[in-house]
C-alpha cells in the first residue's frame, strides 16, 4: 500500500538523517517503529505523507498505491492526505486550532474532501466522536480545543485523522503527552479502530509496552537505520540486534524491583559524530573490528532480521 | 463577558472624559485673542470686551468647561467666530465626506495589507517576500503628500483618467466616487505598508504552530489553510496595528483633504487654526480624538470576537 525503497533523508548540512530505508506497510497492517529520540523515525514517517520539513533533502523512492510520489509534488500528496494516510502527532495540546470548535475541525475536512453539506458533516463528526470514544459528544462539537482535556484532543484529533476514511494511520508518539491512564486507553482505541476499519497503524514510540501492545510487527531504529524488523512478540521476547536487546534490558520490569537498571554505555550521538559503519558502534558491547567502518549488512534472525555483524542472543 | 464589557465601556467614558479636559485645557492657554482675530486691530478695547462677554470668555474657566461639555452633549459645538454659524452644523456638512474616505482608506488599506502580507509569509525567504518587503519599505519611507502628488500627476495630469481634486459634492455617486479614488489609494498605500508588515511576522508566527501541521496533514490547500487556519489566529496583533493606525489615517485625511482640495473635516481644520477659529478647533480635535478612542474601544471589543479563550478567561 505505501513503500519505501532506500529513502534517505539529508540535512542542510549533509549529514543523514535516515539511511537508506526499505519499509512496506500492507493493509490493515499494524507497524511498531521504536527508537530513541533523533533515531529518524518522525522523519520516516513524515515522508509517508509528504511532510519531511523544508530544507532537508529526500532521496529514494515513496509508493503510495502503486504511484511513486516524488518528496516535493505536493499536489499529489494532497491528493492522498487524509484519503489513503492520515497522521495524528505526539502534542495534542497545541495540534488544534484554538479559535474553532472542534466539532467544526472535524466537520471541516467533511466538507472540503467529500463534499458534505453542514449538517450532514455535522452528523459525521458526531458519528466520528462517539467512534472515538468521546463522552458526551454532542455537546463537545460545540466546544474549543481549550475546553477539553488532553486524553479528549487527541480523540478529537484521531477523530480528525479518520474523518475521509483514510488506509493507513500514522501515530507519532500519540500517547507521551499524556498520563499513563489515558495513554492506555488511547493506544487501545487505536487498536480498536485498525481493527474495525481494517486500517493500517504505523505506530511510532519509544515506549516498548505501548508498542507490542499495540502493533503486530515492530520496526526498531537507532541512528536514521532500521536495525531489526519481526513479529513484535517474538522481536521483544528474542531480539538478535544488541541496540534492542540494550533497550529491552533498560527497560523497568516488577520482577526486578531491587537491582539497578542497566543502561546502553553513552548517548545516542549527535548526526555528524555518527560512525560511517554500524551507527551503534561505539555503544555496542559485542562491537567487532569492522563495525565502526563497514556498513552492516542485513541479516536473517530467528525472530525476522537485523542489521548487523554479530546477530544473536545475547545476556539480556 | 458582561463584567468585561462593562469595564471596557467605563474605560472608554473615563477616556473621552480625560481627552476632553486635556483638549480643553490646551485650548485655553493658548495665546491671541479671538475678540481681536474676528473683529480686526483696528477695533476698540470695549468693542472686543463686549464680544468677549457675548462669548463667555470672560466667565471662570470651569463654568466654561462645564459649559462646553453640557453644549457638546446636546449636540451644540457653540459659534464659529470665522464661518459666524454653529459649529455642529459645520461638521454634519463635512462628516460624510472625511468619514467615507476614511472607511475607504481603511478597507483599502486591510485588503492590501492581508494580501501582500500573507503572501509574503506564505512565500517566506522566496522572491516574492522579498519583493513584496522592497515594496512595503518604499510606502514606509515615503510621506503621503508627496504620494499623494505623484498619484496626481500621473493619473489626473498625464492619463486623464481620474479629476486630481475637488469634490461635486454626493448628488452624483459615481462622480464622487471617482473624486475619492485617488485621496483612498494615496492614503491606503502608505498604510497598508506597515500593516502588511505586521501581518507577515503575525503569521509566519503562527505558521510554526502544530495546528497548522495538523491542517497540512489534512490535505487542506495552502491557500485555504493560510486565509482560513492562519490569518484568523494571527488577527490579535493586526487588530491591534489598525486601531492605532486609525489615529493616523484620521491625520493622514487632513493631508489628504489639503492636497486633494476636498471639502471634509481635515481642511475644515486646516482652515479653523489659520482662522484661530478656537471653537471650530477645539470641537474638531476633540471630535478627531473621540474617533480615535472609539477605534481603540472597538479594537478591544474585537479581541474578545476572535479569541473565545478570551471569552472564557474574562467572563
Amino acid at each position: 500500500m505505501i513503500a519505501l525503497h532506500n529513502l534517505t533523508v539529508r540535512t542542510t548540512g549533509g549529514h543523514v538523517a535516515v539511511r537508506g530505508a526499505d519499509l512496506a506497510i500492507q493493509p490493515g497492517q499494524r507497524l511498531g517503529v521504536v527508537g530513541e529520540s533523533g533515531s529518524g523515525k518522525t522523519l520516516l514517517a513524515l515522508s509517508m505523507i509528504g511532510m519531511v520539513p523544508e530544507g532537508l533533502q529526500v532521496d529514494g523512492q515513496v509508493l503510495v498505491k502503486g504511484e511513486t510520489i516524488a518528496a516535493d509534488d505536493e499536489r499529489a500528496w494532497r491528493r492522498h492526505r487524509a484519503r489513503t494516510m492520515a497522521m495524528i502527532f505526539q502534542e495534542p495540546m497545541a495540534a488544534l486550532n484554538p479559535l474553532v470548535r472542534v466539532g467544526d475541525t472535524v466537520a471541516e475536512p467533511l466538507r472540503l474532501h467529500l463534499g458534505l453539506d453542514r449538517a450532514a458533516a455535522r452528523k459525521r463528526a458526531l458519528d466520528l466522536f462517539e467512534e472515538t470514544g468521546i463522552p458526551q459528544a454532542r455537546r463537545r462539537l460545540g466546544q474549543y480545543p481549550h475546553e477539553l482535556s488532553g486524553g479528549q484532543r487527541q480523540r478529537v484529533l484521531i477523530a480528525l485523522a479518520l474523518a475521509c476514511d483514510p488506509d493507513l494511520l500514522i501515530a507519532d508518539e500519540p500517547t507521551t503527552a499524556l498520563d499513563a491512564q489515558v495513554a492506555l486507553r488511547i493506544t487501545d482505541l487505536l487498536v480498536r479502530l485498525s481493527q474495525d476499519r481494517q486500517m493500517a497503524l504505523m505506530f511510532i514510540s519509544h515506549d516498548l509496552a505501548a508498542v507490542s501492545r499495540t502493533t503486530h510487527d515492530i520496526v526498531v531504529m537507532y541512528g536514521g537505520d532500521i536495525v531489526e524488523r519481526g513479529q513484535t512478540v517474538r522481536v521483544l521476547s528474542d531480539p538478535a540486534h544488541p541496540y534492542t536487546q540494550g533497550l529491552l534490558a533498560a527497560r523497568p520490569s516488577l520482577m526486578h524491583r531491587e537491582r539497578r537498571l542497566p543502561t546502553i554505555p553513552g548517548t545516542v550521538p549527535q548526526l555528524f559524530a555518527l560512525p560511517p559503519g554500524c551507527r551503534f558502534a561505539g555503544r555496542c558491547a559485542r562491537e567487532l573490528p569492522q563495525c565502526v567502518g563497514t556498513r552492516p549488512p542485513v541479516v536473517a534472525t530467528p525472530t525476522g532480521q537485523a542489521a548487523c555483524h554479530l546477530p544473536g542472543a545475547g545476556q539480556t | 463577558m458582561s463584567y468585561f464589557l462593562a469595564r471596557r465601556i467605563a474605560g472608554f467614558v473615563l477616556t473621552l472624559w480625560a481627552v476632553s479636559i486635556v483638549v480643553f485645557a490646551v485650548m485655553n492657554v493658548l495665546p491671541g485673542d479671538p475678540a481681536l482675530t474676528i473683529l480686526g486691530l483696528d477695533s476698540t478695547d470695549e468693542a472686543r470686551a463686549a464680544l468677549r462677554e457675548r462669548l463667555g470668555l470672560d466667565a471662570p474657566v470651569v463654568q466654561r468647561y462645564l459649559a462646553w461639555v453640557g453644549g457638546a452633549l446636546r449636540g451644540d459645538l457653540g459659534q464659529s467666530y470665522s464661518f459666524g454659524v454653529a459649529v455642529s452644523g459645520l461638521i454634519a456638512e463635512r462628516l460624510p465626506l472625511t468619514v467615507s474616505l476614511a472607511i475607504s482608506g481603511m478597507t483599502l488599506t486591510v485588503c492590501l495589507a492581508l494580501v501582500m502580507g500573507l503572501t509574503a509569509a506564505a512565500r517566506h525567504g522566496r522572491a516574492g517576500d522579498w519583493a513584496i518587503m522592497l515594496f512595503s519599505q518604499l510606502g514606509i519611507a515615503v510621506p503621503v503628500f508627496w504620494l499623494s502628488m505623484l498619484l496626481v500627476l500621473l493619473f489626473a495630469v498625464k492619463l486623464r483618467w481620474l479629476p486630481p481634486g475637488g469634490f461635486p459634492g454626493w448628488s452624483d455617486p459615481v462622480a464622487a466616487a471617482r473624486a475619492l479614488v485617488l485621496p483612498t489609494v494615496a492614503l491606503a498605500l502608505v498604510q497598508s505598508a506597515v500593516l502588511a508588515r505586521v501581518t507577515r511576522s503575525a503569521a509566519l508566527e503562527v505558521m510554526r504552530l502544530d495546528f497548522v501541521r495538523t491542517a497540512r496533514a489534512s490535505g487542506f490547500a495552502p491557500g485555504h489553510i493560510m486565509w482560513r487556519h492562519v490569518l484568523p489566529n494571527a488577527l490579535v496583533p493586526i487588530v491591534t496595528i489598525v486601531g492605532l493606525q486609525f489615529a493616523g489615517l484620521v491625520t493622514g485625511t487632513i493631508v489628504i483633504e489639503n492636497v486633494f482640495y476636498l471639502p471634509g473635516l481635515g481642511r475644515l481644520l486646516f482652515q479653523s487654526i489659520a482662522n484661530r477659529d478656537l471653537v471650530t478647533v477645539q470641537a474638531l480635535v476633540m471630535l478627531f480624538a473621540a474617533i480615535v478612542v472609539t477605534a481603540n474601544f472597538l479594537v478591544d471589543i474585537a479581541y474578545v470576537l476572535i479569541d473565545p479563550r478570551l471569552r472564557a478567561g474574562r467572563a
